[in-house]
């Protein structure tokens, strides 16, 4: 449905406003027949007027009656300023755009789907069913790789649909790369003078470029600001006139990727000394930006022998769970730390949130960004490592500095020191691997409570699922911790995107739309993607599982159906409780009952084939495996389970 | 919506097993028993079972207990706490419940004064709860556990 539609005018209205945008874009070499042409109204507040009746050639157009003028059929432009957008993005290495349509980037989406050799490939358009939802597929397809995906938003309208969504990427610091239309002879409401400034505060650059030149080097300058620490979503604003505009013999700029600033030579002796130097050390490894940085991170601790700690079960990009040295070691007491992205003797921590506050000029402040807003923790990733002592803080991405550290420890590393490193290790490995058992047969002492009580236990839902994955490569897209977070002691969390964590600033309706997006990422690279999803959360945003249905993604959704918004029912309760007025109400407004939902017929609807709702536990097994023959083929399954509350 | 708050507070959940150390400021009945955890019950049951599955749902117990006691934040069978030793010390234990000025959300278990839940309509629960069984067969006995175990054994893989 086209964006116009969802406005409140009626058909005159609307087909007024089209002939004054198409006499008012000058720079378009578009036939107008002379009845359409009207003047423009200047400025603001233009479309107070009440719409005149349509005349006699509006209504022929409309009826599709209209044909190009004579003299054949010659395009509007050659060569279109939106092919060169699209270049831009092929050369930048965006796979997807991912947007709900919408006329104010329509030339971008002609180009996307018809530029090039194929045409919509690299990237390829993703049709989503809300700007949130769009957006949200960016942000789990850039936690999933590390590197932006691209979103267009149609006007102010789109952009407000996505503010939510860009929110969350921005507390998550993850990359994405938005572009806004703008049309200025359109529709009034929908554009705005600085129409990035609506959520300029939670972004981290912004663009309104003025020439067609000027938006090819703002689109790559917002796809190297995304991905430069501290990462965050970036936005360009492109009014529908550069579209359209003829690029004649304009070239698409180079692009120069940033280089990205890590320790000083100086710094990395230091810590490479104290690494060596050190009778055991210690890498406390937080969240890193890209699989790259996790290669780096193995590279380091297995060079200097150091026993390493993990975010993975909080989020991706850390390091392997099951790397032989990864575990507390065979002797705890650490006498140098290295943090990446964590604390530590020296910890290595790149940019916050808080050095963007320069942007949020109206000084909204939002809480653990801002100083003093919040008596909740701050905002960023990292996660706990554990073990890390308090001590220096070097302000400065761990990943950039990497490479400076493994070149000094390769200067300063000696026979001797190696024969000391492969002892160690050899020790670490050991007691790590013992450990990593007794943790887990401890997990599983714990997780059979309730393992034939229906409705089913949520461990039970993680631990069938995992020996049918534990041999492929698989992405748990959705966040679990309203699932008990069962995964972190029952699966191991081997790459940089095996688990992508939460929801960034704690907002519903991110786990479907994020695990497309992870989806879009695993179609391209041969994964699957498990998305143990929660109720209340999918019916934000249900329309994704046509999107995942439509683009034929690997996703295998498994919902935790509690028929609740179950904490917030907790919570409800608990005030019940205190104020001693009755709790047997507690579930207005909490739970979703009366009636069910039935997510089977849900996904059916979208096209999607599954099973359930499931609420005998010794029929999960089976419904989980042929769930993952059908997305091993590309074919999305949901499979509806009836689940304890946790 | 959001969640409102992180979910650490999930982790700061006080249940069935919990101590009561707030009792005193609510004048609050007498602390039930601080024995140890006990695998069986045979204290004496006079409530209705059927009208407290009622009320085990409609008062949302199920929420921190699981459908049968056994899953969630605060489960309570087979090891059943003190506090569920007899009808008397699971309602002394519902009257002297949590904070009564929260000024952050919670998810501890709230109070129940004799307004929210009659003494009869605890015995009522009370008598429901006392129906759950254990339904957890030891670790050996189910394969996807085992199954799982074989694959930590087994070499670590790049």
């Amino acid at each position: 449905m086209s964006k116009s539609k969802k406005f409140a005018v009626n058909r005159r209205g609307f087909l007024k406003g089209a002939a004054t945008a198409a006499a008012g874009a000058a720079a378009i070499a578009t036939h107008v027949p002379e009845s359409d042409a009207q003047t423009p109204p200047a400025g603001p507040g233009r479309s107070n007027t009440p719409a005149p009746p349509p005349n006699a050639a509006q209504l022929e157009r409309d009826a599709g009656a209209v044909r190009p003028p004579a003299g054949g059929n010659a395009r509007a432009a050659v060569r279109p300023g939106s092919d060169l957008m699209v270049q831009v993005l092929r050369d930048l290495g965006i796979e997807y755009v991912a947007a709900n349509p919408g006329s104010s980037f329509e030339g971008i989406q002609e180009s996307i789907i018809n530029y090039g050799n194929p045409p919509n490939v690299m990237p390829e358009f993703i049709t989503a069913l809300h700007e949130e939802s769009s957006v949200t597929m960016a942000h789990g397809y850039g936690k999933a790789t590390g590197k932006p995906m691209c979103a267009l938003l149609h006007g102010t309208i789109g952009i407000q649909h996505a503010a939510m969504s860009i929110y969350q990427a921005y507390y998550d610091k993850t990359p994405a790369l938005l572009i806004a239309g703008r049309d200025l002879g359109f529709i009034a409401a929908h554009s705005a003078n600085d129409m990035a400034g609506m959520v300029r505060s939670y972004t981290k650059w912004d663009a309104t470029p003025k020439t067609l030149e000027e938006s090819l080097v703002a689109i790559q300058r917002a796809y190297t600001e995304a991905i430069t620490p501290p990462c965050a979503p970036t936005m360009v604003v492109i009014d529908i006139d550069l579209q359209k505009e003829e690029a004649g013999t304009l070239k698409v700029p180079a692009y120069q990727p940033p280089k990205i600033s890590g320790i000083d030579p100086g710094q990395a002796r230091e810590i490479a000394k104290g690494l060596l130097d050190a009778q055991n050390p210690r890498i406390a490894v937080g969240r890193l930006r890209t699989p790259d940085g996790v290669r780096l991170a193995v590279q380091l601790a297995e060079l200097v022998g150091a026993s390493t700690s993990t975010a993975a079960t909080q989020g991706p990009m850390s390091f392997p769970q099951r790397h032989p040295l990864c575990g507390p070691g065979a002797n705890t007491s650490y006498d140098f730390t290295l943090g990446l992205e964590q604390p530590g003797t020296v910890g290595l921590v790149g940019p916050s949130l808080a050095t963007l506050l320069s942007r949020d000029s109206t000084n909204i402040g939002f809480g653990g960004i801002a100083p003093g807003v919040s008596r909740a923790g701050g905002a960023g990733r990292g996660g706990r490592g554990g073990g890390a002592p308090a001590g220096r803080t070097v302000d400065i991405d761990a990943e950039a500095s990497l490479p400076a550290i493994i070149d000094e420890v390769r200067r300063q590393m000696s026979p001797d020191k190696q024969r000391v490193i492969q002892d160690r290790s050899a020790k670490h490995a050991t007691a790590n691997q013992t450990a990593r058992i007794e943790a887990l047969t401890r997990a599983l002492e714990q997780r059979r409570a309730g393992w034939d009580a229906s409705p089913i236990s949520t461990a039970r839902v993680y631990a069938e699922l995992w020996p049918l994955i534990v041999d492929e490569d698989w992405i748990l897209s959705s966040p679990s911790n309203f699932s008990g977070a069962h995964n972190a002691q029952l699966w191991d969390h081997n790459k940089p995107y095996s688990y992508l964590g939460g929801q960034g600033a704690g907002g519903m309706g991110y786990g479907a739309p994020a695990s497309v997006g992870a989806a879009l990422a695993a179609k391209s690279r041969k994964q699957i993607v498990i998305n143990v999803q929660t109720d209340g959360d999918l019916n934000y945003a249900p329309g994704v599982l046509w999107t995942a249905q439509h683009h034929q993604l690997p996703m295998l959704t498994v919902m935790h159906n509690n028929r609740a918004w179950h904490q917030e029912l907790m919570f409800v309760e608990y005030m019940c409780g205190v104020r001693g007025r009755g709790t047997e109400r507690g579930h207005i407004g909490t739970t979703l009952r009366d009636p069910f939902i039935d997510y089977r017929m849900m996904a059916a609807c979208y096209g999607m084939a599954g099973e359930g709702p499931i609420t005998d536990p010794v029929k999960l097994g089976p419904a989980l495996k042929r769930g993952l023959v059908s997305v091993k083929k590309g074919q999305p399954y949901m499979i509806d389970v009836i689940t304890q509350p946790r | 919506m959001t969640t409102k708050s992180s979910m650490l507070m999930f982790v700061a959940v006080v249940g069935l097993a919990a101590p009561i150390a707030i009792r005193a400021q609510q004048g609050a009945t007498p602390a039930a028993p601080t024995a140890k955890p006990v695998t069986a019950l045979t204290s004496p049951v006079t409530g209705n079972a059927v009208t407290g599955k009622k009320l085990y749902y409609d008062h949302a117990c199920y929420s921190c207990h699981g459908f049968n006691g056994e899953t969630g934040a605060r489960p309570f069978v087979p090891n059943w706490p003190a506090n569920l030793a007899t009808e008397g010390s699971f309602t002394a234990f519902l009257r002297g419940r949590a904070n009564l000025s929260p000024v952050q959300p919670s998810t501890a278990m709230p109070n129940y004064p004799v307004q929210s839940v009659s003494d009869a309509q605890a015995r009522d629960i009370y008598a429901y709860i006392r129906s759950f069984k254990s339904a957890q067969p030891t670790v050996d006995k189910i394969p996807v556990m085992n199954q799982i175990l074989a694959a930590a054994k087994k070499p670590y893989k790049q």
